[in-house]
């Protein structure tokens, strides 16, 4: 069963992507031959339940933030499919794809680049309604207080600029501009990473209870597994442009099968002086993306005790462990590439299950 | 993950409400430097817009050519007369007028065309860019002095019209190419990817998230730009080809005494105190904004 093909309560999914690949070239020289390319995002396929939360996490460079431009289509995808309801997002020519940003929107990580400094709050929450043309004059002036109200901020606002404001004030206002258009899904990407704890509660309270109000879909990208915990409904961890572990929130945190999320969850601080916890120190660096190890792309750093040459041949599908549980490991028992094709290729440990963290997270 | 702290305690504004270009004049007036540059242009403008009512003679008249020429500073004439008999003080004012309405009409002229060729490189991108450039790098290379001896041997009388064409139609390269580097810089910021996830068209983008965000080299490069036309007009009277007889500009009016500095000092000193003063506090003034707007990214 493929991780596309179940739909997380029965419904048809509001994102669906397969296969989906982004290639940035690496040129060089005059004539800008291409040498090779950056295989930010390596065919990953998932899907997006209506009304769900997806937490997407993993390290910087491993492709989270990619994939959630690529499905709004900021970046062009190199290959795959987008279905967002039942249009086909690549397929889209410029004025479907225009009709289509009203649905799909973006909140961003940085809160001082992503407002342009030269424009009022008002105009920047204001864009959207005139892009689409949704009100104008005074009803735009009225819909533009209610949407600053929303956001937990005060409608004389409006009249101000950006750079008078903190970097929770801004992200609400980034937020206001997103909600401006009524989308129905959006790729949160990183929005509290660069804000002060208490600061990423009250946001991510915000965005919680926007998201009850309006019926909002989710993308909730982030490098903190601790935030998405709050947050998601179901976690794709990625790694390396691919998902390496995809399942509800409650079962990866219980059954971190992946051992790259292992090493996550091990690394997420405890509030408690007493607690003695394991810790998995990944060895080495993530490799380059532009030539990612062949097989498993996680196996040069993996600590699962079953690690064999195996795993160094055969790529890992992205194989269902238990029920709407994921995982991309050939070590991790069941598994559809059985042990003697892994044989086969030199493998020597039989598939063993493993779960140092059990105990801690249970 | 509880909000512990009251909402209503970190809803407040930082600082209270200015406008970036409020900003920017706030912070000119301040440092002492600019806020002379600013007083001297001024004052200087002020003459040239109100020449008719404040210059003592007709800048043209040649009232008596025997008796009243070549005359020294005096109380009658304050910078003296020229070999004309013409009031130089008279030719200074209007000059005023004419040397700043070329620079400033030439500028915008060279903003116009750099500001486009800039922006269109820079945000399409690719090939187009390259070919741009290269275009660019041809014009660069040849030198605007060159340029100007040619159009002397072609067309020995330029109109004013002309010579602003002239001097805008040659000034343009160096701006396209910072605005180029501005516009390739900012066309990722998040803020540019906020508004095409909004379905903002190109156009629109450009418009409302790229140029406005130039404004602050932009006008760096006028502020300079002016006083290099300036300074250009006066080389262009001196080689002839400059403002045509009897109109005044205060490079003419230099090289109408070029010829016997030593005896008539008079006629070439004091329109180049005023040349050299504007063109110093312009610099000043363009130097001052670039600093605030350094200072501020």
């Amino acid at each position: 069963m493929s991780a596309t093909a179940r739909g997380g309560n029965g419904t048809a999914p509001l994102v669906s992507v397969r296969n989906l690949k982004k290639e940035f070239p690496i040129k060089k020289g005059v004539f800008s031959r291409q040498v090779g390319a950056v295989k930010a995002v390596n065919d990953v396929s998932f899907h997006v339940a209506r009304g769900e939360t997806l937490g997407v996490v993993g390290e910087s460079g491993c492709g989270k933030t990619t994939t959630g431009r690529t499905i709004l289509r900021l970046l062009e995808p190199t290959s795959g499919e987008i279905y967002f309801e039942d249009r086909d997002v690549r397929a889209l020519g410029t004025r479907d794809l225009r009709a289509l940003r009203r649905d799909m929107q973006i909140i961003f990580q940085d809160p001082v680049s992503s407002l342009n400094p030269r424009m009022t709050v008002g105009a920047i929450v204001r864009e959207g309604l005139t892009i689409h043309k949704l009100a104008e004059g005074a009803a735009a002036d009225a819909r533009v207080s209610q949407l600053l109200q929303e956001v937990g901020l005060r409608p004389e606002y409006a009249t101000r600029y950006p750079h008078e404001f903190s970097g929770g004030q801004r992200q609400r206002i980034g937020i206001a501009r997103a909600l401006s258009v009524e989308p129905k899904f959006i790729v949160c990407d990183e929005p509290v990473s660069a804000l002060d704890v208490s600061v990423q509660a009250q946001v991510i309270n915000l965005l919680e209870d926007l998201q009850r109000e309006h019926n909002l879909t989710y993308m909730f990208i982030a490098h903190d597994l601790s935030v998405v915990e709050h947050i998601a409904d179901r976690v794709a961890v990625m790694y390396l442009g691919k998902i390496v572990q995809l399942a509800t929130a409650d079962d990866l945190y219980r059954e971190p099968l992946m051992p790259y999320t292992q090493a996550l969850l091990s690394a997420v601080p405890v509030a408690d002086p007493k607690s003695r916890k394991e810790r998995i120190i990944l060895s080495g660096d993530v490799p380059s993306p532009a030539s990612p190890p062949p097989g498993c792309v996680f196996h040069p750093r993996c600590h699962h005790p079953a690690k064999d040459v195996a795993c160094t041949k055969i790529v890992p599908p992205l194989e269902e462990k238990t029920p709407g549980h994921f995982v991309h490991c050939i070590k991790q028992p069941p598994t559809t590439v059985s042990w003697e094709q892994q044989k086969e290729v030199g493998g020597v440990h039989p598939p063993e299950r493993y779960l140092p963290l059990a105990a801690v997270h249970a | 993950m509880p909000g512990l702290i009251p909402a209503s305690a970190v809803i407040k504004p930082a600082q209270p409400r200015e406008s970036p270009l409020g900003l920017t004049l706030r912070a000119l007036l301040r440092r002492r430097s600019s806020r002379i540059a600013m007083i001297v242009l001024g004052v200087i403008i002020l003459v040239g817009l109100l020449a008719p009512f404040i210059a003592p003679y007709d800048p043209a008249a040649q009232p008596d050519i025997v008796a009243l020429k070549d005359l020294p500073p005096s109380l009658s004439h304050p910078f003296g007369t020229d070999p004309y008999s013409r009031d130089v003080l008279s030719r200074v004012i209007y000059g005023a007028r004419l040397s700043l309405t070329i620079g400033i009409l030439a500028t915008i002229v060279s903003l116009t065309l750099g500001v486009a060729y800039g922006a269109v490189a820079g945000y399409i991108g690719g090939m187009l860019d390259a070919i741009m450039m290269r275009i660019l790098d041809a014009f660069l290379s040849i030198p605007r002095l060159l340029l100007m001896l040619g159009v002397l041997v072609a067309w020995p009388h330029l109109s004013i019209g002309a010579l602003v064409l002239f001097l805008g139609l040659t000034g343009w390269f160096g701006l396209s190419r910072i605005v180029r580097g501005q516009v390739l810089a900012l066309k990722h910021a998040e803020f540019v990817t906020a508004a095409q996830a909004l379905g903002a068209s190109r156009r629109r983008i450009l418009a409302r998230h790229l140029l406005p965000n130039l404004v602050s080299p932009i006008a760096v490069a006028a502020t300079l730009g002016v006083a290099h036309v300036i300074v250009l007009e006066a080389g262009l009277s001196y080689l002839g080809i400059g403002v045509p007889q009897p109109l005044a500009s205060w490079g003419n009016i230099i090289q109408d005494g070029a010829d016997q500095v030593a005896r008539l000092w008079w006629m070439s000193l004091f329109p180049g105190l005023f040349m050299v003063s504007t063109v110093m506090m312009l610099n000043i003034l363009g130097e001052a904004l670039r600093d605030v707007y350094e200072r501020r990214s």
